[in-house]
């Protein structure tokens, strides 16, 4: 398979995880509640912390994942064992579709109560870059029961690419595009708010953007990959 | 079997406090969000005054309600900052 097919599906992938919310609304509470309590330098160490807390941990599954194949495998898994991820991708699109946000007015997502408050109040209570850094990894976490099926692609295109750190290096920097974005956003003026008031207005946008991406990546595997 | 019933003793300074955290949150003028918490607290001091017992959604709705009329960005984030994730 050529590097420019992997590279195309890294990217693909790499755009629908950054479309995810955990991660970004993480990051706005984080903001959020670190302005009420600290010094905007704190608050900045803090963003940063996340971001590279959320990006590890990301690195680490997709570089993991590679490894296994690698060493289990010794290379890609076959073309045809690729229906597996284009079922999940449909799977994912669904769920994006019909059940990612909570119905009302914010931006609360189907995960359990007890996730979503733990991580509120880790979020809330951040006080030093230690935590800041492990809350972001825990976000990326939580979105693992969606994100998993990504990860698996992109740690199977790693396996097939020349230069894989580098392949998985755009990946995280696209996966991370959202959050510095908000850094850049929050440093030039805007505050979380006004940041959580785009995201309340565009809900819907977000939602058929990311299930969208999901039913794309499965016609664009199915095309590429299996036929 | 029922749920534990959690009780907080209401205070001036309490509600004030959060006010203003929401308003250094939204990087409004300190003078600005200072006055703002006074003004509602005291709203909620004499509202709170002749109830023995409040739920903790009635005052959070008077404050919300409160906060409308003299800063909407303050009575968007109080109402909706835990609604982010």
């Amino acid at each position: 398979m050529s590097d420019l097919l992997n590279i195309a599906t890294i990217v693909l992938a790499g755009i629908i995880q950054a479309s995810l919310q955990l991660s970004l609304g993480g990051l706005v509470l984080l903001y959020y509640s670190s302005m009420g309590h600290h010094k905007r330098r704190k608050t900045r160490y803090l963003a940063k912390s996340y971001i590279w807390g959320a990006s590890a941990i990301s690195f680490v599954i997709v570089c993991a994942g590679a490894f296994v194949l690698q060493n289990t495998l010794g290379g890609p898994i076959p073309h045809g064992w690729m229906m597996v991820a284009v079922g999940a991708l449909i799977a994912c699109a669904l769920v994006m579709l019909l059940g990612y946000f909570r119905d009302g007015n914010g931006t609360e997502l189907w995960l359990p109560k007890s996730v979503s408050r733990y991580i509120t109040r880790r979020a809330k209570t951040a006080n030093d870059n230690v935590e800041a850094f492990s809350l972001g990894m825990l976000s990326a976490f939580a979105e693992l029961p969606i994100t998993i099926v990504t990860y698996f692609i992109v740690a199977n295109c790693l396996v097939g690419v020349r230069m894989p750190l580098a392949a998985a290096l755009l990946y995280i920097v696209i996966v991370a595009t959202p959050m510095i974005a908000l850094k850049v956003g929050i440093k030039t003026g805007r505050n979380a708010i006004a940041v959580q008031q785009w995201r309340i207005r565009n809900k819907g946008f977000v939602k058929l953007f990311a299930s969208s991406g999901f039913a794309i990546m499965a016609l664009f595997i199915v095309a590429f990959w299996v036929l | 079997m029922g749920r534990k019933r959690i009780t907080y003793e209401y205070t001036h300074d309490g509600i004030k406090e959060s006010i203003l955290r929401h308003a250094k949150s939204l990087r409004l003028p300190e003078g600005w969000g200072e006055q703002v918490a006074e003004r509602v607290a005291k709203a909620a001091d004499k509202w709170i005054d002749d109830k023995d017992v409040v739920t903790e959604d009635d005052l959070r709705n008077f404050i919300s309600k409160e906060l409308d009329d003299v800063s909407p960005d303050i009575a968007f984030a109080y109402r909706n900052h835990d609604k982010i994730i």
